[in-house]
Order: C-alpha cells, then structure tokens, then sequence
C-alpha cells in the first residue's frame, strides 16, 4: 500500500508539472470550461419556459460536467498508452515491478483528481459571476462519485487494453464522445436499462442530489446494488479485459510498437 | 560465479501482418550470464538480439523455452523477476522530454514504488558521479545527446536492482561521451558488482569492457566466448602470406572452395583457415603450382574482425573448453 502510493503521489506530481510545461494547452482547457459554464448559466435561462429554467441549468451543468470528467476518464489510459508508445517511454512502464496497470490506474486517478479539482474552483467561480448557486451536497455527492468513477475505470482499462494492441485508436474516442453524451445525458426515467450500463446510475444518482437536493438517505436499496454491483462488475471486467490484452501484445510483440 | 540469468532454448516466431509469412527471429538461444560479469550480445541487424533482449526484460512471451532471472521464471513471475532487472531499452527515447533531469530520475523511483524522501540521497549520489549535478533543473529536451544517455543510464541505475539491461548504449555518441559512458558502465561493474548484458555493434565497447561474448546471428548463437579467447582462437588461424608468383586461375578456384573468406591482390593472400589442420591443405593449393612463398605471417586479429568472420560464416569454430 505504501509503495503504491509514492506511486500515486508520483503521477499526481508528474501530471502537474506536465499541466504547468504545457500551459498553454492547460490555459486554453481552463478558458474553454469556464466560458462554457457561464454560457450555460446565462444563455439557458433565454431558452425555453423560464419557470423551468433554474432545473434546465442545473440539468445541464450536471451533464456537462460528467460528460467532461467521462471523457477524461475513459480516455486515460488509453492516450496515455498511444502518447507513451510513441515517445518511446512505454517499454520502460513496463519494467515496473509494481505492474503497469497500477501506473496507469495511478496516473489516471491523478488525472482525475486535477480534473475535478478544476472543475470545482471553475464551478463556484462561473456561480459567483452569475450569482446562481446550485445545491451542492459534498457528503452526499461524493460517495455516489467515488462509485461511479470505479465503473468508469473499467470501462477505460477496456479502452487501454484495445490500445496496446491495434494503438491507433484515435478515431474509436472520438466515436465515443458521442456515445458518452448519450449515456451522460439521458436521464434513466427515460431509458431505464441503461441503469445497467456503465456508470450511467451513478450519473443520475448525482444528477438527483444536486439538481433535487435528496440526500443518500433518499435512495432505495435497489440504487445502491445497482451503483455498487456495476462499479464492481465493469472495473473487474476492465481489468481483466486489459491484462489479457497486455498478454497477447507480449506474444505477438506489438506492446512498444507505434 | 552464480548464474544470474538463464535463457533456455527460447524461440521466438513472429508473423508478418499483410504476408502472414512465420518469421524466426530467435531460435532456441541459450546461455548464461554470471553475477558480476559485463556479457555482449552481438550480432548484425536483424541477428534477433533486440528479440532476446526483450524476452530478459519479459517485454516479450517466448514461443518455447524460458528465460530465469535470479531464480524467477520471467513469464510465471514477471513482476518479482522485474525486482531484479532494470533497462535502458531505446537509449534517450525512455526519458520523459518535457520534465527535467531530477523530475525524470523522481518518476522512476516512484513508478518502482520508492517515495521522494527515501530515494533522493541517492538520486543526488547519481547526478554527481554522472556529472548531470549542475544540469539537475534542465529539461531533458535541451540536453545533448550524451548527456540524455548518461541519464537514462543512471534511471536505471537508480533502481538498484543487481541486473541491468543495455541495448546500444553508445550509439550516436561522440568518442569523448563514450568514453565516460564506457568508464561509467565500468565502474558500475567492479564497484557496485552489478552484472550487465550489453546489446551493441560497437566493438571497441566490448573488446574494452565485456568479459564474455555471445554473437547471435540469424536467430542462433554462433559463438559464446570469453572476448580474449576468441580473438586468441582467430589469431592463431589468420595468416597472411606474401607469394613469389601470381596465383593461377585454377588456385584461385581451389582457394574460393576451400576458404570462402581468403582475400588476394597484390601477391599478397589473406586466409582465414577454420581448423588448425587446414594450413596443409592451404600448403596443398600453393603447392600446386610451385608457387614461390617469400614469406608467412600470423596476422593480428581485432575483435571487429572475428565478429564479422563468425557472423559472415567463417566461424564454425571449435569452443574452447575453459570458457566459464
């Protein structure tokens, strides 16, 4: 446990300091999330029946905000493998005696963490430019959020042990934008089976602490088997998805091919 | 001396993505390296050393065979085998660009789970004794080429794990930054009592540091050889003879069957024999004609020379029986 997390502490600090070296390319991200929130705080309340307006912008800020944090989640891994792979670095994770998925889960959890943490410090500034606050419950929120993003982690291990083998798959994220909206985005009284689908409960579960203002007491039993269980159920399929995709690059040699 | 590492008659097949045609990069090497000892693997492009270098490291499942480091079956216990092996695999690509020399050597040591605290004293013992103290701030990007392959080096070093893996350590190095980096590898070896396998196909670095060789060629070990007793071997069968008369058309024909490898101009031969016996047939050959011969000299054989008669099949040699 302790090795793991000089490990993590490691990845969080080597993120940052890449995010600091790259900053335009951070300043821009920042720009671009912040003048989106405040679009979505000011432009939505001009759209539609202006008695619902105050839910439309919670709807949509909530949705914006996990679609972003999906994107940079289920990404992870797998552009971290592509980027590695051709700057000549990925053989060298591999020498790790710690295992190289656990770098990889490591630099993605700090990935998150920046991520988040930026989120939030732009979330409270586009709130206190525009003077509109929503419910933000931490106690509530964050349980729901550790779960949700345990699910979103397998399902990124999917997409990192497809990028060991074939690396190119460039084109597969940019596909699966979309489909990420699609699942962020519509609400389960809609679509109920996709309760089922990956992080998909955990989404709505937020979606109703911060626009509804429930608590976890709110919630069933039936919401928290199904948050727990897929969380469960998706990270173990990812993992072994991508170890046995790490296997098989090993014997066709294609692991540091580019 | 403990063995080390052990590869076992490992074979590696690779098939061609469009052709589907079966390739044998290696087939069934083995050898040994002992503790302490500097091996060369050598052989030309495409010989299959960059393949078994990466069965070591376990970048790469064998087809058959297996490869044993410190006991540790390096495909069943990948990760405890890993404890004990670190590499530089492709020279300065295995650094990280945009962070600096210390950032690097810190990531690293994170990555083999070892914290900030506990791995600095001997991250900064690594920046003076590789002379990258004073570039410690810079980043890896505006470092010379040199420099960055010192610094790869000494992340590899900062594991301190007791195997260390080298492919091509010296390539594209000026001869002053190889020099260190050859003086670096040295002291490495007979202070530290690390064992190191060199990939290269540079010869001074392995007549200069290498205690034994192992030369692959086509996917199979051709030689396996203490460095000084395989060029003692050619040494002794190398001759340069100086003719009284021009060689007729049927003794270059004779001379092109019985020694492949012969070189002639000038009245001056150049033979190589395989066998200590074939000077009589060589004797034959000139006898022939009654060629005059004015004078025989053994000649002195480099280690570039030997490697290029054994890769280039003049090398069926006898091993010598001392070899460890």
């Amino acid at each position: 446990m302790k090795k793991f997390l000089h490990l993590l502490s490691g990845n969080i600090r080597k993120e940052y300091i890449e995010m600091k070296r790259y900053w335009p390319n951070t300043l821009s991200m920042i720009l671009t999330i912040f003048f989106i929130f405040l679009t979505m705080f000011l432009g939505i309340q001009f759209v539609g029946d202006p008695n619902q307006a105050d839910t439309n912008i919670q709807y949509v800020i909530v949705n914006y905000i996990f679609w972003y944090l999906t994107l940079v989640t289920l990404q992870g891994p797998g552009f971290t493998i592509t980027i590695e792979a051709t700057r000549g670095t990925l053989e060298q994770l591999y020498m790790s005696p710690m295992g190289v998925w656990k770098i990889f889960l490591a630099r993605l959890l700090g990935t998150v963490f920046l991520h988040v943490l930026i989120m939030i410090v732009l979330l409270f500034l586009s709130m206190f430019v525009t003077n509109q606050w929503l419910h933000l419950n931490p106690l509530s929120v964050i349980p729901v959020f550790i779960f949700t993003i345990i699910g979103m982690i397998g399902v990124s291990f999917i997409i990192a042990g497809l990028a060991i083998i074939v690396k190119q798959i460039q084109a597969f994220l940019q596909i699966l934008q979309f489909i990420l909206m699609a699942l962020t985005f519509i609400p389960l009284s809609v679509a109920p089976l996709l309760a089922y689908a990956p992080f998909v409960k955990g989404i709505d579960m937020i979606r109703q602490i911060m626009i509804y203002n429930m608590t976890l007491g709110d919630f069933h039993l039936t919401d928290y088997s199904i948050l727990i269980g897929s969380a469960v159920v998706y990270f173990v399929i990812g993992m072994m998805t991508y170890l046995r995709c790490e296997r098989i690059a090993m014997e066709k040699g294609v692991l540091g091919q580019y | 001396m403990g063995k080390l590492i052990e590869v076992d008659r490992v074979k590696k097949v690779y098939k061609k993505r469009k052709t589907k045609e079966r390739i044998t990069a290696v087939d069934h090497v083995s050898f040994h390296v002992n503790k302490g000892e500097i091996l060369g693997l050598l052989g030309p492009n495409g010989a299959g050393k960059t393949t078994t270098i990466k069965m070591i490291c376990g970048l790469l499942v064998p087809d058959e065979g297996n490869v044993m480091i410190h006991g540790y079956d390096i495909v069943k216990d990948r990760l405890k085998a890993l404890r004990h092996i670190s590499a530089v695999l492709e020279g300065n690509r295995n650094l990280y660009w945009r962070l600096t020399v210390k950032e690097n050597l810190e990531y690293f040591a994170g990555n083999r789970g070892f914290g900030r605290r506990e791995i600095t004293p001997k991250i900064e013992e690594l920046l003076v004794r590789f002379r990258l103290k004073e570039k410690e701030n810079e980043l890896v990007n505006n470092l010379s080429r040199g420099m960055q392959q010192k610094l790869a080096i000494a992340v590899a070093m900062m594991a301190d794990t007791d195997i260390i893996l080298l492919d091509e350590p010296t390539l594209g190095l000026d001869v002053e930054t190889g020099y260190e980096v050859r003086k670096l590898l040295r002291y490495i070896t007979e202070e530290e009592g690390k064992t190191i396998i060199i990939s290269t196909h540079d010869m001074p670095v392995v007549q200069d540091l290498c205690h034994r060789t192992v030369i692959i060629n086509k996917g199979k070990v051709v030689a396996d050889e203490k460095v000084d007793q395989l060029i003692q071997l050619f040494d002794t069968r190398a001759y340069t003879i100086k003719l009284g008369d021009p060689l007729t058309d049927k003794q270059v024909l004779e001379l092109q069957q019985a020694f492949p490898m012969y070189e002639y101009g000038d009245r001056l031969l150049n033979v190589t024999l395989e066998q200590e016996n074939d000077i009589y047939l060589l004797m034959d050959i000139l006898r022939g004609n009654q060629t005059k011969i004015e004078k025989i000299d053994r000649t002195a054989v480099n280690f570039e020379e030997v490697f290029m008669k054994l890769v280039k099949g003049a090398g069926e040699y006898e091993k010598v029986p001392s070899s460890s």
